[in-house]
């Protein structure tokens, strides 16, 4: 194979047929005919890098769009994030500017505009990336994915979802519809915060995202920092039990609980120091914003 | 060879092309049509020299499925404005000396422009126009002129009526 620049621009060595099914019932059923053969296609972001790449050869790709996947619903209790709902949706959704606000926040740096304007909320959960910026502040809301398969809907929480780095609990003909959580109470604030190497068009080095409810729950949880975006339980619950006085220490906890890794953009040690210090500033942003009545 | 037809709108008018599932709209507008307008460089959705505007919005394309793009409108950069008729981004771009070699300027006006027209005429701050570029690459201005000629395109722009400005 020649190495000159042109190879660059050779096509994938391996070729795809491509399906546009005209219901999830019948993308579902094609994809268990074709098991291994077969991918699902939302925004391809990733999956048509990774095609190129020759890290994936699949047979055939499997349309998402025009499945009426593309809906963020608001019902008295909760919201819905369809699965091929767009970062750039996410990020203009009038519900997710206050309270709700880390979603815009972690979806508004997700690669460039041309990447938020076709990248999707499915992909972004289903690449099942340890980085992966929506991921964190989902888990954070204690999100719930729906699943359709063979025989219907099920779901799951998005922790035990994630297993990890690529890996989920989705089955291979099951489709991720929807992304769900409940509306968090007025006096309650969001925060996400990124760490990479540049300020924009960069993956994550570490991320973290934390939800806190005035006199309730706290969550905290950090992506790029394991195999998986975890959560940290027990800063979550010195949090709850003694409030703003346990913000740096939930960030200590939070750098022990992590297992990064060394790699090209950080070492394991500077991504340890991140999250300590990341935690406690999102911790200390959510607390400020409950108390100037901005949540 | 397993090619399919397809059926594209660019800049308005309809083509009807036999293309490989594989093929990205990139390849489709550069070697099937020879729209050499849009760039290729890096191919993996890192330098946005590859920009289109698909139903109105800034995307990648070198990494989006010609087919990915049926039944939605496309603008190339040749779908903007001729010169004797420029548009109000590509008269910025000259005036205030923004282009160089010139190989990102489609992308960066395309860009530029999706991001405008979703402000409805707004003018953005410095900060704003820098964050809604930073997915297109220039390696050879600076930026700052760049910069400077959107936010004067967006004021000339804002002053427009309604529906001109959606044109
Ligand atoms: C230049 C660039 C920068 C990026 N920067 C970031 C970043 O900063 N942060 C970040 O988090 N990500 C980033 N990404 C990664 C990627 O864009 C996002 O993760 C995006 O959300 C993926 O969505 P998609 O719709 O493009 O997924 P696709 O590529 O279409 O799909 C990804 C995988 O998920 C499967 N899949 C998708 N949807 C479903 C579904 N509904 N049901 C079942 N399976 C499904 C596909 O089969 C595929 O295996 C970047 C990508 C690029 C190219
Ligand atoms: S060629 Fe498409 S982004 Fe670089
Ligand atoms: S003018 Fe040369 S790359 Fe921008």
């Amino acid at each position: 194979m020649s190495l000159n620049a042109s190879s660059r621009s050779a096509p994938p060595a391996m070729s795809f047929s491509f399906h546009r099914p005209g219901s999830l019932d019948a993308a579902i059923a094609f994809a268990r005919e074709q098991g291994d053969a077969a991918r699902f296609l939302a925004g391809g972001t990733d999956l048509i890098i990774q095609i190129n790449r020759g890290r994936v050869a699949p047979r055939h790709l499997i349309s998402l769009d025009g499945l009426g996947l593309d809906r963020i619903d608001e019902a008295a209790t909760e919201y819905a994030i369809g699965a091929m709902v767009t970062h750039d949706a996410v990020v203009n959704h009038p519900g997710f500017q206050t309270n709700l606000v880390a979603l815009a926040q972690a979806s508004a740096v997700v690669g460039g505009r041309q990447v938020r304007n076709i990248a999707t909320v499915g992909g972004n959960i289903v690449n099942a990336s340890p980085a992966a910026d929506l991921v964190p502040v989902l888990l954070a809301l204690d999100a719930t994915v729906d699943l359709r398969g063979l025989n219907g809907t099920r779901s799951m929480p998005l922790d035990r979802f994630l297993v990890e780095r690529g890996r989920t609990e989705r089955r291979p003909e099951e489709i991720l519809t929807a992304v769900r959580f409940d509306k968090p109470p007025a006096a309650s604030a969001t925060w996400f915060l990124k760490a990479g190497r540049r300020k924009a068009m960069e993956i994550s080095v570490i991320c973290v995202a934390a939800q806190l409810v005035r006199g309730g729950k706290a969550r905290i949880a950090i992506g790029a920092a394991a195999s998986r975006t975890v959560r940290v339980p027990d800063a979550e619950v010195l949090v709850e039990r003694q409030g703003a006085a346990a913000f740096r220490e939930a960030g200590r906890i939070a750098a022990d609980a992590v297992a990064p890794i060394d790699d090209v953009r950080a070492s394991a040690r500077y991504r340890k120091l991140l999250v300590a210090a990341l935690v406690e500033r999102a911790l200390v942003a959510c607390a400020g914003r409950i108390e100037r009545g901005e949540a | 060879m397993t090619r399919q037809a397809l059926d594209l709108t660019i800049n308005g008018e309809s083509h009807q092309l036999m293309v490989e599932p594989h093929w990205s709209l990139l390849h489709v507008l550069r070697r099937e049509l020879g729209m050499t307008g849009t760039k290729e460089n890096c191919l993996e959705a890192e330098c946005g020299v590859c920009t289109v505007l698909l139903d109105g919005k800034a995307v990648n394309s070198c990494i989006l499925l010609a087919e990915q793009a049926r039944g939605r409108s496309i603008v190339t950069i040749e779908g903007l404005g001729d010169p004797e008729h420029l548009h109000p981004l590509q008269a910025a771009f000259i005036e205030h000396g923004a282009v160089q070699c010139g190989y990102c300027i489609p992308g960066m006006i395309l860009t530029a422009k999706s991001f405008l027209d979703e402000r409805h005429g707004r003018v953005p701050s410095e900060a704003e126009v820098r964050e809604a570029l930073s997915g297109t690459l220039c390696r050879c201005t600076g930026y700052q002129k760049i910069v400077d000629a959107v936010i004067a395109a967006a004021r000339q722009m804002n002053s427009w009526p309604e529906a001109a400005r959606k044109a």
